[in-house]
């Protein structure tokens, strides 16, 4: 269940992943690529997030087994590594244990067939950073793997601004341009959010989790409702709008263009 | 050889151990007995014989003769013992053969062995004396045959011999009779429980219907055995529900991929197809999720989670979750929970709870109707009512609901995975709260927690 990006058609060729070493991406690009790490011993898997990340614009390594996994991730250097909780020789937790003792500091995604709540806060607890159960969509992952590596660094901050858009978040009132957005105390950590989240991905487990603190999502559309609001506040008739909604995925917090 | 089955029972065992107690206390029972008898009996022989010799050693000696032979006279027992010496010792009167060598002369009572001569010959015999040198350097001896106590100790024996081996006899009997039914028993209950680990479940103990123990046991093994049978019925039916809910979802994504791969003309086309096809695979996804985390919450892992939880607050913050939705369907979401009431639970299952229940009552009630979240505080306990103006659930439905995993609210429930009742119905049971579902005009649930 490959998610094809925007603006990509299945006939243009796409980009297959044939092995499971180093991938050259299709599109290269100006800064240096983001380079992924991916301990995952599922051949099949393991072909379906290289592709989808590879597609992405990341530079992505794949183990296949949890010995190499460690070896790779102590080598060199990476920027998110993505890691399977159950592998052959040495498990995901294990690994991220290893790393963190001996202050690897990289970001961590713990991939799992557990899905359970006690299950998610031990692999949080053994030094992941984010826990994804499976199965999961593809942009979910991409989606969270993109949240590890641009974590908003300065939380201190009281005002946020992002084009015309203003959030104080003291007097939790918004402003766009001129215009004053009143808002309820859960739109403004929902604004909070996508801000500091500014052209990203954000899905509806991720908000959820971080903005609700549930674990759970209940399986009515209720975040699509509650940012149907945030966006009619934020994006009034007439002026170009910044929350998107990604089909199948999420949304997205844009300035203007 | 090896003992007998029997002998290796409990009820045996103790039979034997108690038949052992009784042995030993009715022995030191008897020895008590035979002890005092001899006692007193002694001490009578002793204050006899002491006032005899003091009485005749009083007298002259020519009377003394006399007195001993009186002494002596109608004793067909032969258990009186006197003798009077001269100082050379020389036997002047009586029945002792020779001045006893090994008698103090102290006026103390002592244990001797004699001579005895009479009319029937000599015997030697044990006696209990008394000596006195008397004034002419003679010497008095008083003594009484000692031979009745060993008969006293003869007729204890006796008696011991004749109560205690039968009642030994009985004891064991019992135990063996007592342990042998025991064993009877056991071993039907064996063949039993073979029988239902075989696969039977059908299968029940026997009970007799005496309410003894034994009986008691039966019962409540029968109880767990009733109740792990409707679970493994409940289960199996389950198992038809998950398939057949599972492959409902799955064979429309085969049918649709199947379809899409030889009809869609265009790209466009092709991924309507595709995002049918996800669509219908994270709904099969969803409700093995939903299986799963009912599994999780029945297996009662998350009692760690447990803390004091304030059920206004949360119940503020579901309202608050659901009010736009609400507001979306023109459905009027009002709290009513104001008392600070606090109920020991895992707050975030808690939260799902009522949120599930407020969720399937939106969805449930039409447009321009109510859904109502109200906290009650009752003298007994605490109740989070959710009422809504919907359909509500008919009264033949409504015993079903609290069933574990009894998809109840086929009904009432068109979309959605449809488990969100049994998922509530465990984190409820999880509490052990309650769940009742009230009567009409529309539905009315209440979560009841007792009060702390």
């Amino acid at each position: 269940m490959i998610e094809l990006p925007e603006g990509k058609t299945l006939l243009d060729g796409g980009v297959s992943p044939t092995s499971d070493v180093k991938v050259v991406p299709a599109q290269p690009r100006t800064e240096r690529m983001t380079r992924v790490l991916l301990i995952e011993d599922d051949d099949e898997t393991a072909h379906e997030i290289v592709a989808e990340m590879v597609d992405r614009g990341f530079h992505v390594e794949r183990a296949a087994s949890g010995r190499t996994g460690l070896d790779k991730a102590r080598a060199d250097e990476h920027d998110v590594l993505i890691i399977d909780r159950l592998l052959p020789e040495i498990d995901g937790l294990t690994i991220v244990e290893t790393l963190r003792r001996d202050q690897v500091r990289t970001p961590v995604l713990v991939l799992s067939a557990l899905g359970g709540v006690d299950d998610r806060v031990r692999g949080l607890r053994s030094g992941g950073d984010d826990y994804l159960a499976k199965p999961f969509a593809l942009v979910e992952l991409v989606a969270r793997v993109e949240a590890l590596l641009r974590r908003p660094t300065d939380t201190r901050e009281t005002k946020l601004r992002i084009g015309p858009l203003e959030l104080d978040l003291i007097d939790r009132i918004a402003h766009r341009g001129s215009r004053q957005i009143e808002l309820l105390p859960r739109e403004c950590r929902l604004l909070e959010y996508m801000m500091r989240r500014e052209g990203q991905t954000v899905t509806r487990a991720m908000l959820f989790e971080e903005v609700w603190n549930y674990r759970f999502v209940p399986d009515s559309n209720l975040v699509d409702v509650h940012m149907g609001r945030l966006r009619h506040k934020v994006d009034a008739p007439g002026e170009p709008p910044m929350i998107h909604s990604l089909r199948g995925s999420g949304f997205v917090l844009r300035a203007p263009a | 050889m090896p003992l007998p089955e029997f002998t290796r029972s409990t009820t045996f065992q103790w039979a034997i151990a108690i038949a052992g107690a009784f042995a030993t206390g009715t022995l030191v029972l008897f020895g008590f007995v035979y002890w005092e008898t001899a006692t007193y009996m002694t001490a009578r022989i002793d204050s006899v014989i002491g006032s005899e010799l003091t009485v005749i050693a009083a007298e002259p000696p020519e009377l003394r003769m006399h007195l001993v032979d009186t002494r002596l006279e109608g004793d067909p027992r032969r258990i009186k013992v006197a003798g009077l010496f001269a100082a050379d010792g020389r036997r002047i009167a009586g029945n002792v053969e020779r001045r006893p060598s090994d008698l103090t002369p102290d006026g103390k009572p002592h244990d001797i062995e004699i001579v005895r001569l009479d009319v029937r010959g000599s015997e030697p015999q044990m006696i209990r004396a008394v000596a006195l040198n008397l004034p002419d350097n003679g010497l008095l001896v008083i003594g009484r045959n000692i031979d009745e106590l060993g008969d006293i100790a003869d007729i204890v024996e006796r008696a011991l011999t004749l109560g205690i081996l039968p009642a030994l006899a009985i004891a064991i009997a019992a135990g063996v009779l007592l342990s042998l039914r025991a064993q009877r028993r056991l071993e039907a209950v064996v063949q039993t429980v073979r029988r239902i680990v075989a696969g039977d479940l059908r299968e029940r103990l026997p009970v007799r219907g005496a309410g003894d123990p034994f009986d008691q046991l039966a019962l409540i093994v029968n109880g767990m055995l009733d109740e792990i049978e409707g679970l493994i019925q409940e289960i199996s039916g389950v198992g038809d529900d998950i398939a057949h809910e599972v492959r409902t979802p799955l064979t429309r994504v085969r049918a649709s991929l199947e379809r899409g791969r030889e009809n869609a003309a265009t790209l466009e086309e092709l991924r309507a197809i595709a995002d049918r096809a996800i669509g219908g695979l994270d709904k099969s996804l969803a409700i093995v999720t939903a299986l799963l985390r009912i599994a999780e919450i029945e297996h009662g892992r998350r009692l760690a989670g447990f803390g004091e939880v304030e059920l206004a607050g949360v119940m503020h913050e579901v309202a608050e979750l659901y009010d736009p939705v609400a507001e979306d369907r023109h459905v009027q979401l009002d709290v009513e929970a104001t008392d600070i009431v606090n109920v020991r639970g895992d707050h975030d299952l808690l939260f799902e709870a009522i949120a599930n229940l407020v969720d399937n009552a939106i969805k449930f009630t039409p447009a321009n109707g109510r859904v109502e979240l109200k906290l009650l505080k009752h003298a007994d306990d605490i109740v989070i009512r959710i009422s809504d103006t919907g359909s509500g659930i008919n009264e033949t439905e409504r015993d079903f609901v609290t069933r574990r995993f009894y998809r109840s609210d086929k009904s009432r429930c068109t979309q959605g995975v449809g488990l969100g009742l049994s998922l509530v119905a465990a984190i409820i049971k999880l509490h052990g709260f309650r769940l009742a579902i009230g009567a009409g005009p529309g539905c009315t649930i209440e979560i009841i927690a007792p009060r702390a």
